[in-house]
């Protein structure tokens, strides 16, 4: 539940039907975007809701255990958040397609990993955001992380934040997950240098080293 | 002449190699699992604004009217510049941009510009560009013939005569790099000096483009590019999003980030060309072929598009090939690994398995019958051991049976130069607190060049890959060529290695008087110095360093040509599995084999092989640019429907370095490994089942048409 719902409503704020349309027009984009704009003034809720937008709100935002103070717009992905909004900028987490097609975005939400460019940062509010920066303990990696450097489970790199939370997300669950469900795990993340066969391995020894230490 | 004559650095005997031709950790492997790799994307500065690109939605029109006023309402929005306010003459081209505090508020001044468009004739497909009703789109022409050789009436005769013939036509769509990272840049400029960040494949090659645009020395154009997230072929010049971003940071002597988004990327950053190729062939019963005759018609947008043509890597008696291109109005191809060469593969590899088939004749022993290059011949032998064709059914004929899962294997074969030019200046320094640096202005794409650069320099002073710090991406670093063709290691290797070898010498020079021997005599081995003539008293790489007192060592280094050279060759199979009853295709397995002369990382070069092998089978199996060719809408701009291969399509891999080639020179290999996978693939398929798919990708809807074909 977030802070936006009907009961919180009060002058000058938002309800949460008022502020999930908004969200949506601004944030759809092409044909769909002006049609919607174009239609707005034509209701009074529509005449109401075109100022707010730009308007921002601060929030708090928990990340990797340490809470932070945020302004957002209510369109602001917890993506965008992370990467230009709180300070220093979380830039490790990365943009690359802005539609949870890739995965390269992925955190983890209360365990759970998201594409951060699919949650509005409002919708991030009370839960707790682990990123890829807040998996190492000082300059120990996690198990996962030192499986992809010791198997080359990376070129480029672009995409190895997203594949190493969604590997920590299945993991943590389960360090004994099998090769299938590691890769139905990671389905949803793309590489296009081809990294995909030493992720395999790195994630299957990461789990292995996980179940043995029992080390997070 | 030198009375002291510097002896040539040599690549050290690859059983003496401690940390080359080893498995090595890439040294930026934790730098980027962890997230603290800065990206070209992640560059924040104070007061820095946000750029955007308005796209044309139409394949050519004509601006009639380009109102950038309502801009000026958007809050947070800076700046909006024309970019082409006359006409288009591409899908997406570029018209406008926009600098914002923040990318939401380019994206709100994005929609706030008001475009009037008035669209004519257009085209997006060959049947259009050939269409003499679509207006003029290349200064030669929509279509026009560049290429010919050899002799049509003879290859012709030759064709006819053979004791079977073959004729088919393959085709192949656009396809686009898909870097996760986008083009793009960060520039920094304050009137007189320009500080910029590049995802670039051309450090050296930005500096001197930002310099012009900005109209500033080179010398005042510091570029980095630490971390960059692939390019592909794609990333050389500053492109349009370098030329705009210049032009913001002039008039707004702000700092300027502008990286393309998903869809920009699709429409305008450039692709590998589709085409069409017409072949017939002729082989004879002892299994050679006799003839072939190639029409070839690229499909490059507003560019050529790319084919090294026909019959490519086979040898036939006689040929003759005419190529030429079609114009259609979408993005000019770039390079794109092995420009040219997967297209070729395809159709050639097809019509010598359908050769192979109309002789019933093994696939393979027809294929080494037209090799003459015997490196084909144990490459091939390779991977047909490794995929199991041995011990295979179905070597000269298709499994035909019907109703369950066929299992089919396939082979293609690649080709690639590889080899250096003389360009990169790099330096190598030992300072007296025994750190070790080896710096070169060239950059790595995920390559692994950070490493090979250090680890070259660690093999040369005895020491472990992780002392030695190996910098790249930079333009203060030295002058380096662009990573296309495969150079990059060719280029750079021999000048780091002349550098360290250079720095070493001076090195022992310096030690001899305190080691009491000659410079000749002083060894550099196991992070410890000594004499031959007394080994006994060895002193740490600390100690030895320390002896250097305030003077550091630092040698420069050049390109020297025996240390390298090109030419190199590899061969791939691929094991698929087809659903007769609803064409559902499963690759099961794929086996790449790649020489490479003297490996430096053997496990990054695995990496690159399975890379290669990946991006063909995405080329198989999925990858399509779509544009409808009535409204002219770009269909596939973005990773939901332009789909990559993912966790779940990943066959088996083996990747094999082939250690039969004994060069002791460095070549490039990162391009031929992304040549065979998909001809490889496709011929399985048919293997499988008797179906050929004559036009990429292999979707399940056209085998099962096949199916119900043959049945």
């Amino acid at each position: 539940m977030t802070e936006f719902s009907d009961r919180d409503s009060k002058p000058g704020g938002y309800t949460r039907r008022s502020f999930l349309k908004g969200a949506g027009t601004v944030a759809a984009s092409g044909v769909v975007a002006q049609t919607a704009l174009a239609a707005a003034p034509e209701t009074a809720e529509g005449r109401a809701l075109v100022p707010r937008l730009a308007g921002e709100v601060e929030i708090q935002l928990e990340v990797n255990g340490k809470t932070q103070k945020v302004k957002c717009e209510p369109r602001t992905t917890l993506l965008s958040a992370l990467r230009h909004r709180v300070d220093p900028p979380h830039t490790g987490t990365k943009l690359v397609c802005d539609q949870g097609a890739c995965g390269a975005c992925t955190v983890l939400l209360d365990g759970e990993p998201v594409c951060s460019c699919m949650t509005l940062a409002v919708d991030a509010q009370g839960r707790e955001i682990r990123t890829i920066e807040g998996l190492a303990d000082g300059d120990a990696l996690s198990p996962v992380q030192s499986a992809f450097v010791e198997n080359d489970a990376l070129m480029c790199g672009f995409c190895t934040p997203g594949f190493v939370m969604s590997v920590t997300g299945c993991l943590e669950k389960n360090p004994d997950a099998s090769l299938p469900e590691i890769k139905t795990a990671c389905s949803g993340n793309l590489c296009r240098c081809g990294t995909y066969p030493h992720i395999f391995d790195a994630a299957v020894q990461a789990g292995r080293q996980m179940k043995q230490g029992g080390t997070k | 002449m030198s009375p002291n004559p510097i002896a040539q650095p040599e690549w050290k005997k690859r059983a003496d190699m401690k940390v080359l031709n080893t498995d090595l950790r890439r040294v930026d492997g934790e730098a980027k699992a962890t997230g603290r790799a800065v990206y070209s994307h992640d560059v924040r500065l104070p007061n820095m604004l946000y750029a955007k690109f308005l796209r044309c939605p139409h394949p050519a029109a004509k601006v009639v009217d380009l109102d950038l006023g309502p801009v000026s309402a958007v809050s947070g929005a800076i700046h909006a510049l024309a970019i082409e306010s006359e006409e288009t003459s591409f899908l997406g081209q570029p018209v406008a941009a926009v600098a914002a505090e923040s990318l939401e508020a380019a994206e709100d001044a994005i929609r706030a510009i008001r475009v009037e468009y008035e669209t004519s004739g257009w085209a997006v497909t060959e049947e259009q560009g050939l269409d003499p009703a679509t207006p003029s789109i290349g200064r030669r022409g929509n279509s026009f013939v560049d290429r010919e050789t050899g002799d049509l009436d003879e290859a012709s005769a030759a064709v006819a005569s053979a004791d079977v013939m073959v004729e088919s036509t393959y085709t192949v769509p656009v396809q686009h790099h898909c870097c996760l990272e986008t083009h793009g840049l960060v520039v920094d400029f304050d009137g007189k000096r320009a500080k910029v960040w590049a995802s670039t494949q051309h450090v050296t090659g930005v500096s001197q483009q930002v310099a012009g645009e900005l109209s500033i020395s080179t010398s005042d154009v510091e570029v980095i590019t630490d971390y960059m997230g692939g390019g592909f072929g794609a990333k050389f010049g500053i492109g349009i999003e370098g030329q705009t971003a210049c032009r913001f940071a002039k008039e707004l002597k702000r700092p300027i980030h502008l990286m393309l988004d998903r869809a920009d990327e699709f429409l305008f950053s450039g692709n590998r060309s589709g085409g069409r190729q017409i072949l017939k062939a002729g082989a004879n019963m002892d299994g050679r072929i006799v003839g072939m005759t190639a029409e070839i018609w690229r499909h490059g947008g507003i560019a050529r598009g790319s084919n090294p043509g026909q019959p490519y890597i086979y040898s036939v008696e006689s040929s003759h090939m005419q190529m030429g291109s079609v114009h259609t109005n979408t993005d000019a191809n770039r390079a794109m690994r092995a420009p040219g060469h997967p297209q070729a593969s395809f159709a050639i590899e097809g019509i010598v398995d359908e050769l192979a088939y109309a002789l019933g004749m093994d696939l393979l022993d027809f294929r080494m019958r037209n090799l003459e290059d015997p490196v084909y011949h144990r490459q091939l032998d390779r991977v047909a051991k490794e995929v199991g064709w041995y011990e295979h059914g179905y070597r000269a004929e298709p499994n035909r049976s019907r109703g369950g899962k066929n299992v089919g294997i396939g082979f293609g074969i690649s080709v690639w130069g590889g080899g250096g030019r003389p360009v990169c200046v790099t330096s190598v320094r030992i300072d007296p607190d025994g750190s070790v640096t080896a710096s070169t202005g060239s950059q790595d794409l995920g390559t692994g060049t950070r490493t090979y650069v250090g680890a070259i320099a660690a093999e040369e002073f005895g020491l472990k890959a992780s002392q030695v710090i190996g910098r790249v991406g930079h333009s203060a670093y030295g002058p380096a060529n662009g990573s296309g063709g495969s150079t990059t290691v060719a280029s750079l290797a021999p000048a780091v290695k002349d550098a360290a070898h250079k720095a070493r010498e001076q090195f022992a020079e310096r030690l001899a008087s305190w080691l009491e021997c000659s410079a000749e005599q002083v060894r550099f081995e196991g992070g410890e110095v000594y004499s031959t003539a007394e080994p006994g008293k060895r002193l740490s790489w600390a100690e030895a360093c320390s002896i250097l007192g305030s003077r550091p060592i630092e040698a420069s280094g050049e390109f020297q040509g025996h240390l390298q050279t090109q030419g190199v060759h590899g061969a791939q199979a691929a094991m698929v599995e087809v659903d007769t009853q609803t064409g559902a295709l499963k690759v099961l397995k794929m086996v790449g084999i790649q020489d490479c002369g003297l490996p430096l990382n053997r496990l990054a070069i695995r990496s690159q092989i399975n890379g290669g092998m990946i991006e063909a089978l995405g080329y198989a199996l999925f990858e399509e640019r779509v544009i409808e060719p009535w409204l002219g809408y770009a269909l596939s701009a973005n990773f939901n429907d332009y789909k990559l291969p993912g966790c779940k399509e990943m066959p088996e891999l083996v990747a094999i370095i082939d250690d039969d080639d004994d060069r002791q020179q460095v070549i490039g290999m990162a391009e031929p490994t992304i040549i065979p996978g998909h001809s490889a693939i496709a011929n399985a398929v048919h293997n499988a089942c008797g179906v050929r798919v004559y036009d990429l990708p292999l979707t399940p809807d056209k085998i099962l048409m096949g199916l119900t074909k043959k049945a």
